[in-house]
């Protein structure tokens, strides 16, 4: 604490952010709690419905479910892509004597790119007519049975929207990865391979467990983001086709915006917060606990 | 800022040149050729979607329509680029983005920089419940705030203006520039701050002559991360901004999409490639910075 401050100093500092914070942040989501116990369109007077909001979408919207389970496996893809596809680049990376950081920088590149022209560019990835790269490519490599048109067959959507969330941030989660695994101290590598440690061991015993914290830091922020997905698969599908793309986000945004149901709208949106405390919540029990025993 | 620093001094303790031919002679890794050519790969997977963007913008219409996706343009062509300019009103655009995440980023880092001098440097009583608070927005996804401030702004005619953007985006990137803010504040030395105060400096004039000062690294920092948010946002424009005179670049670019009915790809393309280009130079110059910032930002969690 600075000796010479004074309370109105603190407040004259404080102040100002905090209220920013709760006007845009806090208080919205205050908000949307109250609103999610009202029926209302905008326009005509409010009414308390209580918790007939939440019994409609647990035990009564179909749509819901469907939003949530397709949300969870947006994630899920999403994880695996990010995660997975950084932690593998990462260490690959470390072994690299040469042009690191242009690798670096050319991996980052997708993440520096607007997510409506990242949508545009898969909606022409994934096309069928004209034949567009991933058909193509899947003709070349003796695969033609299974082109088709990725973003319109009900089977493929979902993974089809996710792809390119995954693979815009894959680079982000590999630098945040890169540079915890490269802080490792040495010492403690070296040793292990004197013990005559293979590359496996040594990372499961030696490098993992060193940069456990970071992992834990990026797991998170690669699910709370997931769980918010929202621009591609509005962008590129908008939910469809029917609901087969649809993500509780998208199904709130619709609902709110389309559909002008604010109040059932804000029942979904308290969901999603709730989902993604509870994600929080159990990715840190789960690694702290790991890392306990 | 020890994890900031870190990668910098690393990475000239890499094998020293004269040890290293004779272990490569020693075992022709095999290990090491795969991994260098999975790494290729994966660039490759990175990379050449955009370059098949910038290509495609080149093409003439009939070679995109007809031609096999890979192939090189057989012609290059600019016309693209002048139909992308007549479609849409992309220098607005460009500027509209400017703006937004100019006010942006001077509420975050200004009011970033204060929050945390009064929760990490002044110190009060309930610090740690309001830096609790903070943490809320790093978690709580974007989406629960449009209801709400659909609302707000259409009770306070806010919608449709750059403040009706800048407010939230600033209010949610808050968070995490407080906390960088605060990790950096906690390395400088307590004895600066007591020495000043003995001089008879008070609070606000130690924040003008020392913090301030100190943190212009961390300034670029909280600059260039969330620019690259800001720049490209678009859930936050596509719901509050309705007129064309205020649309940000994500949402002029929706204006090519079904504007008579079928979509001019290549010149799409081209306004893509346009509209890229500002964040995508300052990403290459500063690229540095930005991934210090980045590897710092999270490290540190």
């Amino acid at each position: 604490m600075l000796p010479n401050r004074s309370r109105t100093s603190v407040l004259v500092f404080l102040l100002p952010p905090l209220l920013l914070y709760c006007a845009a942040v806090l208080f919205p989501i205050l908000q949307s709690l109250f609103l999610s116990f009202f029926s209302w369109n905008g326009i005509s007077d409010m009414e308390f419905v209580g918790l007939q909001n939440y019994i409609r979408m647990l035990t009564a919207d179909d749509v819901f479910w469907r939003s949530f389970f397709n949300a969870l496996l947006y994630l899920a893809i999403c994880l695996v892509l990010q995660l997975g596809g950084a932690l593998v680049v990462a260490s690959l990376l470390t072994s690299l004597r040469r042009g690191r950081e242009l690798i670096k920088t050319l991996y980052l590149l997708p993440a520096v790119i607007s997510t409506v022209a990242i949508a545009f560019l898969f909606v022409r990835i994934y096309s069928i007519d004209p034949v567009g790269l991933l058909n193509q490519l899947l003709h070349w490599v003796g695969l033609g049975s299974l082109e088709r048109a990725w973003l319109s067959d009900v089977n493929t959507v979902l993974a089809a929207v996710s792809a390119p969330e995954g693979w815009r941030f894959t680079g982000l989660y590999m630098l945040i990865i890169y540079a915890a695994l490269i802080a490792v101290p040495k010492e403690l590598e070296e040793a292990a391979v004197l013990d005559g440690a293979s590359k496996w061991t040594l990372f499961t015993k030696i490098r993992f467990p060193y940069i456990r914290p970071v992992w834990i830091t990026t797991t998170i922020m690669a699910t709370t983001y997931g769980l918010r997905g929202f621009d591609i698969p509005y962008l590129m599908t908008n939910g469809g086709p029917g609901q087969s793309s649809e993500l509780l986000t998208t199904y709130m945004y619709k609902t709110a915006f389309t559909s002008t149901d604010f109040g059932y709208a804000s029942t979904i949106s308290v969901f999603i917060v709730i989902e993604c405390l509870v994600a929080v919540g159990l990715i840190l029990f789960m690694l702290k606990r790991k890392a306990d025993s | 800022m020890i994890a900031q620093t870190a990668p910098a001094t690393q990475s000239p303790a890499v094998p020293p040149s004269s040890a290293a031919p004779k272990r490569r002679r020693r075992k022709p890794s095999l290990y090491r050729t795969l991994s260098r050519v999975l790494i290729m790969l994966i660039v490759i997977v990175q990379v050449y979607p955009l370059a098949w963007l910038f290509l495609t913008s080149l093409r003439t219409e009939q070679d995109f329509a007809t031609g096999d996706p890979f192939a090189l343009p057989s012609s290059l062509t600019w016309e693209n680029y002048a139909r992308a300019f007549e479609t849409g009103d992309l220098g607005r655009n460009i500027l509209n983005s400017f703006i937004v995440t100019m006010g942006a980023n001077l509420l975050i880092v200004l009011f970033g920089m204060m929050a945390a001098y009064a929760i990490q440097v002044l110190g009060f009583r309930l610090s740690r419940f309001v830096r609790g608070l903070f943490l809320v927005g790093i978690i709580v996804p974007v989406q629960i705030a449009l209801v709400p401030l659909f609302i707000d702004y259409s009770t306070v005619n806010l919608l449709d203006t750059y403040q009706s953007m800048i407010i939230p985006l600033a209010g949610f990137a808050l968070p995490m520039s407080i906390y960088l803010f605060s990790s950096f504040f906690e390395y400088i030395p307590r004895e600066t701050y007591e020495a000043a105060s003995l001089d008879g400096a008070g609070p606000y004039r130690i924040f003008g002559l020392i913090t301030l000062p100190l943190s212009l690294n961390t300034v670029v920092t909280v600059v260039l991360v969330n620019s690259i948010f800001i720049w490209n946002d678009f859930i936050f424009a596509n719901t509050f901004v309705l007129s064309e005179d205020l649309k940000t670049i994500p949402l002029g670019l929706q204006n090519y999409i079904g504007a008579m009915g079928k979509v001019d790809w290549t010149a799409t393309f081209a306004a893509v490639c346009v509209t890229i280009t500002p964040l995508l130079l300052v990403f290459l110059v500063l690229n540095k910075a930005m991934i210090q910032g980045l590897e710092s930002g999270a490290t540190k969690g």
